[in-house]
C-alpha cells in the first residue's frame, strides 16, 4: 500500500469538538497532523494530493457529499477496523444487543438520515426518536461519527425552529399584535460587519438574532419572541443567526497584530500570549487565533513557502521549531530569522495576503538583482534548501517587503494564475515525496526477501544437522551392537 | 392435584425482561415553568450510570430546553431504573405464558391499533425487530413509529413481567403458609395462560375463528393536522 497516507489518519481528531465550524472557503481541518484535504466520497479516487484551499461547492448535487480525509476508510456496505476499534463493545459479544449488525443498522440509519439533509446539522435527539434501539447505543454510533465527521460536516449550518419555539413566536405573535404597530415601521437595521442591531429596539444584538430575508429586518432575541415585528411577517419568516461571544468584544487590527507576535514567540504558552495581547484572556485568543483565516492568506503564496511549510510539518523534520500548530509553522521559518526586522516583514508578507505578497516578489527580484543580496540569499538557503526560484522570492520579498508592498497595493491581478502555478509546484512536490516512500518501501521488500532467503537456508542447514545427528547416533549404535556382539561371541567362544 | 397442565414448567427464573436483551422501557413526563416534556425510549440497564446525566444533557441541549430539565431528565431516568433494580434478584414465574399485546397509540399523525399473542416464556423475542417488520408490511412512512410501537410493547412485557414476580412472591409465601389455598392463587395468576391453553387444546387446528380475526387485525389511520391539534387539545385539556 503505497498512499500517500498522513501518519495520524487513523486516531480521531480529539481536538475537534472544541472548535467552531470551519470559515467558508478553506478546508483545513483542526487537526494538527492531519493535512486534510476535502475529498468527496462517491467519486474520489484520486491519491491524497495537497490541494490547498479549492473552494468549498455548492451542494447542489444530492450525490456529492463531504467528509474529511481522515475518514476516508468509512464505507455504507461493511464494518472497517477503526469502527470495531473505537466502539468494541459492539463487536466483543458481551452483551447480547450490541452486535455488529445492530451496529451497523444503527449506523446506517443515522446516515442516510443526516444525509437527506446534508446541509443542516443533525441532533441526536432526532435521531433517537426514529430509532428502534436502546439509546445509550445510538448515542455512542452518534457520537462516534460526529467525531469523524461522517456527519454534521458542514459549515454552521442553521437549525431549523423546534415545534415549541415557533408555537410560542406564534402566540406571542397573536397576543402583541396590536401594540406591535407603533414599532412596526422600523427602519432596516444598520448591519456592519461585526455588529447586529436589531431594527426595532435599537440595542445591539448579543448572542442570537433573527433576520428576515423578506424585508430585510434584523431583530434580536427579545423582540423576535415578543412579536415586535411588522404584521405582514410571521415567525416562519425570520431565521435564527447566531453571533458568537467574538462578535461582542471586536478584534481590532492592531490586537490580531499582538496576537500573532505573541503566539510566533511564545508558541503554545498561551499565559504569556494573553498577557502580550493584553485585555484578552486565554480562552479568547485561543479561539480568536483559531478563527484567524491564516491558511487561506498563506496558501495561496507565490512563495511556495507555505507549501513547504506544509511539507515540513508533515515530515516534521525541516523546521526548525516545533511543529505545534501548523498556522504557527507557516509563519514561523519566515519569522524566524534572526534579524527582527525580518520577523517584521515575514509578518506583513503573512498578513498581506496572496497577490500583494506575489506583487511584491516580482518587484523585489528585479531590485534584488540591481542591489545584489548575495548575503541574504545564502541566509535564506540555508533554511530552505529546495528550489532556487522559491529562495529568491523568499529573500527578495523577506528583504523588500517593506518597500513594494505599498507599490504592489496598487491593483494586481494575478491570483488565479498564481494559485495554479503553486498547484503545479505542490504537486511535483508530492510526486517527488511519493517517490522517496516508494523507493523506500521497495528497499524494504528487498530486505524482506533477503531475509526470507537466509531463513531458509537456515532451515536446510538445520535439517542437515539433525540428519547428521541421525547418522551420528544409527552409528554409535551399530558400532555398540557389533561390540556387543563380538563381546558376546568371545565369551561364548 | 394441580390444575395446570403438565406441559408447563413452574420452575422460577430470575427476573428480566421476557425479551432478548435486557432494555427497559422510560418514559419521561416532565413539566418545568410551563414546559412539558413527554418522552418514551428504551435504556440499556447494564450501562453504566455516568450514562444518564449525559444522556439528560444531551437531550436537554438538542432541544434547547431550560436547564433545569437536565437534572430532572436524570432524576427519572434513575428513578425508573432503580425501580427495575429493584426486582432483579427475584423470581418471577414463568407458566405457559401466552399473552395478548394491545397496540393504541398515536405517533405524530400515525394511528396504530393492533393486538396479538406473545410468549412470555420466550427470552430471545425482540420487540425491535417486530416493530422493523411491522413497519415495514404496513408501509409506514414515518419513522418515529418503529420505536414508538416497540417501546409499547416493552412497556406491556415489562408490566407482565412485574406482576408474575408479584405472583411468584404471593405463591411463595402462600406455599409458606397455608397450603390450601395455594391452587387457588396459582390458578388466578394463571388465568390468562390457562384461558388460551383450553382454547388450543379444544380445537383441531391452531387456525383463529373467523369472527375473531378482525379483533386481531392490525389497523392503521393517518390523521390529517387538525385532527391531530384537536386530540392534543383534548389530552392537554383533561388533567386540567
Amino acid at each position: 500500500m503505497a498512499s500517500l497516507e498522513p501518519p495520524a489518519a487513523v486516531t480521531p481528531p480529539s481536538s475537534k469538538p472544541n472548535l467552531l465550524p470551519l470559515p467558508s472557503p478553506t478546508i483545513i481541518t483542526p487537526s494538527a497532523a492531519a493535512l486534510a484535504a476535502v475529498a468527496p466520497t462517491t467519486s474520489s479516487s484520486s491519491p491524497a494530493t495537497l490541494s490547498v484551499a479549492t473552494p468549498l461547492p455548492t451542494p447542489s448535487d444530492a450525490e456529492l457529499v463531504h467528509i474529511p480525509s481522515y475518514s476516508r476508510w468509512f464505507s455504507l456496505d461493511g464494518i472497517s477496523e477503526c469502527e470495531i476499534r473505537c466502539l468494541p463493545e459492539f463487536f466483543d459479544s458481551r452483551s447480547p444487543s450490541r452486535n455488529p449488525r445492530a451496529y451497523k443498522y444503527i449506523r446506517d440509519s443515522i446516515i442516510k438520515q443526516f444525509r437527506r439533509n446534508p446541509s443542516s446539522k443533525i441532533t441526536f435527539t432526532e435521531v433517537r426518536k426514529t430509532l428502534a434501539a436502546d439509546v445509550i447505543s445510538i448515542r455512542r454510533v452518534f457520537d462516534f461519527l460526529d467525531a469523524w465527521g461522517l456527519i454534521n460536516y458542514s459549515p454552521a449550518a442553521l437549525s431549523k425552529p423546534l415545534k415549541w419555539e415557533e408555537k410560542d413566536s406564534k402566540t406571542s405573535q397573536h397576543a402583541a399584535d396590536s401594540p406591535a404597530g407603533p414599532s412596526s415601521d422600523s427602519t432596516p437595521p444598520v448591519r456592519e460587519t461585526t455588529k447586529w442591531l436589531c431594527g426595532s429596539c435599537k440595542s445591539v444584538c448579543s448572542i442570537a438574532c433573527f433576520a428576515s430575508d423578506k424585508c430585510d429586518l434584523t431583530l434580536c432575541a427579545r423582540c423576535f419572541v415578543r412579536g415586535n415585528y411588522r404584521v405582514g411577517l410571521s415567525s416562519s419568516d425570520f431565521r435564527r443567526v447566531e453571533i458568537s461571544d467574538e462578535m461582542k468584544t471586536d478584534w481590532t487590527e492592531k490586537e490580531t497584530m499582538q496576537l500573532l507576535e505573541a503566539v510566533m514567540h511564545y508558541g503554545d504558552d498561551w499565559k504569556k500570549v494573553a498577557q502580550h495581547v493584553g485585555g484578552r484572556s486565554e480562552k479568547d485568543c485561543i479561539t480568536h487565533f483559531i478563527k484567524l483565516p491564516m491558511g487561506e492568506k498563506l496558501a495561496g503564496s507565490a512563495e511556495f513557502g507555505s507549501g513547504i511549510n506544509k511539507l515540513n510539518q508533515m515530515k516534521d523534520d525541516n523546521s526548525s521549531n516545533s511543529s505545534s500548530s501548523g498556522k504557527r509553522l507557516c509563519l514561523s521559518p519566515l519569522a524566524d530569522a534572526s534579524n527582527p526586522i525580518m520577523a517584521q516583514a515575514a509578518f506583513l508578507s503573512a498578513l498581506a495576503g496572496t497577490a500583494v505578497a506575489e506583487a511584491a516578489a516580482q518587484a523585489a527580484v528585479t531590485a534584488v538583482s540591481k542591489v545584489g543580496h548575495g548575503e541574504a540569499n545564502a541566509h535564506f538557503r540555508s533554511l530552505h534548501g529546495v528550489q532556487g526560484l522559491q529562495n529568491a522570492s523568499i529573500t527578495s520579498n523577506g528583504s523588500n517587503k517593506l518597500k513594494s508592498s505599498e507599490e504592489a497595493r496598487s491593483g494586481v491581478n494575478t491570483m488565479p494564475e498564481e494559485k495554479v502555478n503553486v498547484e503545479e509546484e505542490l504537486r511535483t512536490v508530492a510526486m517527488v515525496q511519493m517517490k522517496h516512500i516508494q523507493e523506500k518501501i521497495i528497499h524494504f521488500e528487498e530486505i524482506d526477501s533477503q531475509i526470507d532467503k537466509e531463513w531458509k537456508q537456515m532451515e536446510q542447514m538445520r535439517d542437515i544437522l539433525f540428519y547428521d545427528q541421525l547418522n551420528l547416533l544409527k552409528h554409535e549404535r551399530s558400532i555398540r551392537k557389533t561390540g556387543q556382539q563380538a563381546a558376546e561371541g568371545t565369551r561364548a567362544g | 392435584m394441580k390444575p395446570l397442565p403438565s406441559t408447563s414448567s413452574k420452575t422460577p427464573v430470575k427476573f428480566r425482561m421476557p425479551t432478548s436483551e435486557n432494555l427497559v422501557p422510560i418514559r419521561l413526563d416532565i413539566e418545568v415553568g410551563g414546559q412539558r416534556f413527554k418522552d418514551a425510549f428504551t435504556w440499556n440497564i447494564s450501562d453504566p450510570d455516568s450514562e444518564v446525566s449525559v444522556f439528560a444533557k444531551r437531550t436537554q441541549k438538542d432541544l434547547k430546553l431550560p436547564l433545569a430539565f437536565a437534572t430532572q431528565i436524570a432524576q427519572s431516568i434513575q428513578t425508573q431504573q432503580t425501580e427495575f433494580r429493584s426486582y432483579k434478584g427475584q423470581e418471577m414465574l414463568t407458566g405457559e405464558k401466552i399473552v395478548p399485546i394491545k397496540l393504541d397509540l398515536r405517533v405524530n399523525r400515525t394511528l396504530i391499533k393492533d393486538q396479538f399473542l406473545w410468549d412470555l416464556n420466550n427470552f430471545d423475542s425482540d420487540p425491535e425487530e417486530f416493530s422493523k417488520t411491522f413497519c415495514n408490511d404496513l408501509g409506514i412512512e414515518d419513522p418515529e413509529v418503529g420505536p414508538a410501537v416497540a417501546f409499547a410493547i416493552r412497556e406491556q412485557l415489562y408490566e407482565i413481567a412485574i406482576q408474575s414476580v408479584a405472583t411468584a412472591r404471593e405463591s411463595r409465601n402462600a406455599k409458606k403458609g397455608r397450603r390450601g389455598e395455594y391452587s387457588s392463587i396459582s390458578s388466578r395468576s394463571t388465568g390468562a395462560a390457562l384461558d388460551l391453553m383450553k382454547l388450543f387444546s379444544n380445537r383441531y387446528s391452531g387456525v383463529r375463528k373467523r369472527k375473531e380475526w378482525d379483533v386481531f387485525e392490525p389497523m392503521v389511520d393517518m390523521l390529517s393536522n387538525e385532527e391531530v391539534a384537536a386530540l392534543e387539545s383534548m389530552v392537554e385539556r383533561k388533567p386540567r
